[in-house]
Formats: C-alpha cells, structure tokens, sequence
C-alpha cells in the first residue's frame, strides 16, 4: 500500500484545500470548504470518496470538475441492477475470436500459438474499471455513479479492486495499476451499503445549499440571468424546499428555473411565470398540487 | 499543541475514541487515516480540522449531522457535557425517552437487544420455539413478548432468505453465453454445435404492504409492522402503508437500519393508531395517489387486515377489483382467521373476499412463515 500512495507522476497536483477551491471556483464548480477538504483529503490519502446526497445537488459533477481540474481522464462507470463483470471489468471480444480461429485454420500454427493469439489484448474489450487502472500516463478520475444500484455482489468485487488496484484476467495474467486512480463513489441512499465498502472511503453528505451558496453558484453558471430574478428564484427554491415534497428541488431545478423564466422574457418573477416554470421545479403531479396549496404568492412575497 | 505533536497525536486518538462510543464506526483504520488527515490539513484552521476528521471518521447522513456536536463537545472539552453523554449506553435507550407512543413500540425491541445477551436463557429450546411460533399474537404474555419478538426476526430473516436463493435458482437462461459456448464446442473445433445460455436472474418482485392499524388490529398491528419491516430487506422493493381512515406512507421510515430507528419514526408519523377503519376509502385513496405509480405486474399487493369495516363494502370491492387488476397477486391476511370459530362473513370482509387471490390468517408467527409459499 505505501508503495502506492507516492504517485510521483501526477500530471498536476494540488498545492492546498484553497488552491482546489480556487482551481474548482475557476471551472464553474462553487465548492465550499467542507467539499473541498474532503476533495483533498481523499487525493492526499489515496482513499476513494464517497459522495451521497439528494438528488441534482452535483454530485456526479465533483468527478467531473476533479478530472478537468486534473487534467486527466474521466472513467465513468454507470451502475445498475444486474450490472455484472462483464460489462464493468472486461469481456473477450467473441465474435473477433471466432472469425480469429477460422482465418488461422489453414496456417501452420501450433494450437498453443493459436490460443495465445486470440486472448492477447487485441480481442480484450476493456471496459470502465479495467481501463482506470490500465492508464499509462496519469492517475484518472474513476466515477463510480450510483452505487447502490448495483448489487451486493458487485459492491464485494469492488471492495478488492479498492484495496488492491489490481485486477486479474485468466487468459492474460493480473494487471496492476500504474498509477492509482482518484476514485469518486456516488449514492442516493436507495439502500444501505455494506459496511466494508464504507469503511474504505471518506464519506461526505453533500446537503442543500445555503441561500448564499446557492446565489454563487446561479451566478457562476448563469451569468446571464439578471442578478434580482436569480435572487427571487434562489429564495422560492429554498421556501420550496421547507415545504416536504415528495422530491425537493435541487440545484439542477433551480439552474432550470432561473433560465426558464429568463427565457419567458421576464425580470420579475411573478404567481403567473412560477406556475407557467413550475415543471422545473417540482417533477410530480402531487408535489404541485402541495406547492399550489401552499400558496406561490406567499412564498413569493416572503423573499421579497 | 502545535509544540507537542505526541499530546495532539494522543488527543486525536482521544477523539477518536471517543466518537466510536457515540456510535460513530471508528476502527484501527480511520484512526490512523484521521491522524494522516490532520497532518495534511493541519489544525490551525480549527473548521478545517473539523471537516477533515468528518470525512475520515463518518460514513452515513446520520452521523455527518452528528459530528459537529461531537466535535465541538470533545475539543471544547465541556466535560460535563461529554460526561453526561457518555453514560448513556445506547441509541435504544434515548429513543425510548422520546415519547409514550414510541415506548410502546419499542420495549420489545430494547428487550431484544437485552435477549441477546442471555440468549440462552430466554429461547432455550427447541420445544419453548414450537409453541411461542404457535402463540397468538393478541394472547402473548409479556414475558413471551421479548422471546417471541427475537424468535421472530430470527426465522422472518431465514424466511426471506430462502426466499431470495430460491429466486436465484430458478433464473433460466435466455441469451446465448459466447464464453461458455465456445468453452463446451473445443472438441468440435470451435464451431458452435451446443449452446450455453446466460441466464437473466429473474426480475424480484415487488411487494406492496397495506397494514390495517384501527383500534380492532390494536394486538397484532405492532407485530405486523414487525413483519412488514422484515420483508422489506429481501424484496427488490417494498412500499408500505399504514391505514385506519387515511392513509400514510412508511416505506421510507422501515428502510431505515435499525428496527428501533424505524419503530420511533413511525410512531411519530403515523397518527391515527387505533381509530376507526375505513378499507374501501383508504384504499381508494390509495389507488388514485400513489397506485398508479405503484402498482406493476409484478407486484404482490398484501392487505392485512381483520376486515372490520365501518366504510361502505360497495367501495371495498370496486376499489379491490381495481387494485387486483393492475397486480400480480393480492393477498389478504386476516389475523381473526386463527380463531376456530371465525367466519369471514362481516360485510367488509365478504365484500372483498371475491376479489382476493390469496385468503390466509395472520395471527401467530407460523402463520406468517407459512406465507413463503405465496410469495
């Protein structure tokens, strides 16, 4: 493990905790320090991080900014039910063996020359986790997006991928990773995961936005949107979100809403342009049917 | 403290441990990790120390919304505050404060925590499990509660666990294996004569619980939260709702991972514990709100319930023929069904008995084991 966790190589490093806010500030991406010690911690520590948080809060977007911040690759691995080792780790390119086998039937070849022709790593299909550690020149970004969806038994494979950087293909040997990835893990808490897995990796709760936070990142990623109609619709979105809706708006909303009403042409966000935008804000019909209760024109007017 | 870098390593230590009897999960290794961390980011920054030992030491929503107190009441070191704490022993304990509701609710389960220590004692055999599995739930005495309530996440878990292999058993295959096929046809040179099929595992069902909680169910519903609770660990997905005259959604609250947990939640959610019953309303309330999105071919929809009506039975069975419609299977369990001399013949329950695929009793925990036959 030590061996491992000087990586002298990395195409950039980052100085401190405020240089990753600076660099993160720069792309786009307002970080609070709280993300960004967590940021560092996990590159200084060689440890996977595991991001879990509401939904369109931009935790996919922490590996995303980290890979460009970087300026190294990002391998994203998309989990589901069912996902399985063959579309995570690698395959063997099938159909290009067969026809492999039936080209060389006619050559002199040995059967043991043939055999090692056919699983060298021309007919290898390298998939996600397999390509992270297989990086010749820098250590990428490996996104390992929704965890929970996957499967215990994934989630044990994992665990031995995390600890070893290492991984084996019968035909071919182990492969070992040059350079060890940044590894960012996201969740939505749609179940718990085991408790192995957590261990291995800094946690961070990735929660709603204070109003000020919210206000730069509007202003960061939507510099056209005029400054008071951002205000008005960062003050609804978070009335909103007191209201205990079925799924609370996230930043994503919020960014929607904001380009929304700028692109209905109004400056002033009134009941009339809320409800015209209210699919940005809340995704079901009960969720509206308690926004509408609540009353627009009361929310409106206590952030004014 | 800067001066003296072994009184700070010794004080990180200190903490550590010291959250680990708050019940952060803090080992050997995020020991050592939380030392690494605070010689990499330092502890002039007193917020920055804090935000690096979170990240090191919690891993859940819960404990990251506990840490800062933790941290603020070790490194303030207000020992009155710190020692206080310290002697409470466990969550279960607390959680039993909150509230007469929810001291109802748990004391079977602190008592199970208790059970394990002296397990030996409390299910001591064989014989003392045949008949506590036979006790009915609304007769147990309150020395069986404990015993029966250990018993019965013991043998709920075996059950879902049988339930869960035998799924992945039964998965057949329907898409060609290449590696496999070309694996068996060697001898053939490679050309593909027999084939090997990858098998799908088969899509886990899902379940839909609907738990009657009126006055009438007063001495089975607590059970059957129980069970409810259960089963949500082994099916892909488990939508529970509580109904006497309204209905109430608790699926999110029995996700959480501690019974207990879930147990107090509940008790504060739900507020209609022992009112009158209206099945064809709540139903029906159901239906419009949530089924839709709910309801698939592949769920179980599972009343439990004793049939007690106060509503009209015309909505009972137009609401239940609707609901049948639209799911695989609808089962009603009815804990009187125990009794020897129980009839289904209240208007509610005769209303709805056409309309139910499945009719079996519920009252005592074979009854319940019983069930995986229809699952």
């Amino acid at each position: 493990m030590m061996s491992l966790s000087h990586n002298p190589s990395l195409a950039k490093e980052m100085k401190d905790v405020d240089a990753l806010v600076q660099e993160f500030g720069s792309l786009g991406y307002v970080t609070d320090p709280a993300l960004a010690t967590s940021i560092y911690l996990s590159m200084r520590l060689r440890k996977p991080l595991l991001v879990e948080g509401h939904a369109g809060l931009g935790k996919t977007e922490v590996a995303k900014v980290l890979a460009a911040s970087l300026d190294t690759r990002l391998i994203r691995l998309q989990c589901y039910e069912g996902l399985d080792i063959s579309s995570a780790v690698y395959e063997w390119n099938y159909q290009k063996q067969l026809l492999a086998i039936k080209l060389q039937e006619k050559s002199d070849q040995t059967v043991e020359e043939k055999e090692k022709h056919i699983f060298s790593k021309e007919f290898l299909l390298e998939r996600p986790l397999l390509l992270s550690i297989m990086e010749e020149h820098a250590a990428p970004v490996l996104l390992i997006d929704e965890i929970d969806r996957a499967d215990e038994a994934f989630e044990a494979f994992l665990l031995e991928l995390l600890s070893d950087f290492q991984i084996t293909v019968p035909e071919l040997g182990t492969i070992k990773a040059k350079h060890v990835p940044h590894v960012i893990l996201t969740s939505n808490r749609s179940r718990e995961l085991s408790d192995a897995l957590k261990r291995r990796c800094l946690y961070h709760w990735i929660d709603y936005p204070s109003f000020e936070k919210e206000m730069k990142i509007v202003r960061a990623r939507l510099p056209e949107v005029e400054e008071k109609l951002a205000m008005q619709v960062v003050h609804l979105v978070q009335a909103v979100r007191r209201l205990e809706l079925a799924k609370p708006p996230g930043i994503a909303e919020t960014l929607d809403c904001a380009q929304a009403a700028t692109a209905l042409g109004t400056d002033q966000l009134d009941v009339e342009t809320v409800e015209q935008t209210l699919g940005c804000l809340v995704k079901s019909m009960e969720d509206g049917a308690t926004l509408k209760a609540a009353g627009i024109q009361n929310m409106l007017s206590q952030s004014n | 403290m800067r001066d003296n870098p072994d009184r700070l390593a010794a004080s990180i230590v200190a903490f550590c441990r010291f959250a680990r009897s708050h019940g952060l999960p803090v080992g050997m290794h995020q020991t050592l990790a939380a030392l690494e961390a605070a010689n990499i980011i330092g502890i002039s920054d007193r917020q920055r120390f804090s935000f690096a030992l979170r990240s090191v030491l919690c891993s859940s929503q819960d404990e990251w919304e506990q840490f800062d107190q933790l941290f603020d009441a070790f490194w303030n070191s207000e020992r009155n505050w710190s020692d206080s704490q310290r002697d409470r022993p466990s969550h279960n304990q607390v959680a039993n404060k909150h509230s007469a509701d929810s001291r109802l609710l748990i004391s079977a389960e602190s008592s199970d925590a208790r059970s394990r220590d002296n397990e030996g004692k409390l299910v001591s055999g064989a014989s003392s499990q045949q008949r506590l599995k036979r006790v009915d739930f609304s007769g147990a005495s309150h020395t069986d509660l404990a015993a029966l309530e250990h018993l019965s996440l013991r043998l709920l878990r075996q059950m879902s666990l049988r339930l869960f292999r035998r799924m992945k058993i039964e998965a057949q295959g329907d898409r060609v294996d290449l590696r496999r096929s070309i694996r068996r046809n060697i001898s053939r040179g490679g050309d593909p004569f027999t084939l090997a099929f990858k098998g799908r595992r088969k899509q886990t069902k899902r379940l839909v619980i609907f738990l009657d909680i009126s006055g009438s169910m007063n001495l089975y519903s607590l059970f059957l939260v129980r069970f409810a609770y259960a089963l949500q660990k082994h099916f892909r997905r488990v939508d529970t709702f509580l109904f006497s005259t309204s209905v109430v959604e608790v699926s999110d609250l029995l996700r959480a991972r501690k019974l207990s947990d879930a147990l107090n939640a509940l008790s504060q959610r739900a507020a209609e514990w022992s009112g009158g019953t209206k099945i064809g309303e709540s139903l029906r309330e159901f239906n419009r709100q949530r089924g839709r999105k709910i309801l698939t071919r592949n769920t179980f929809f599972m009343i439990l319930s004793d049939g007690w009506d106060t509503g009209a039975p015309e909505i009972l069975a137009a609401e239940l023929c609707h609901t049948r419609s639209r799911v695989q299977k609808l089962l009603w369990l009815n804990p009187l069904l125990g009794l020897k001399e129980y009839q289904p013949i209240t208007r509610g329950m005769s209303a709805a008995l056409p309309h139910v695929d499945v009719f079996a009793p519920a009252h005592n925990l074979e009854s319940l084991l019983a069930l995986e036959r229809y699952l």
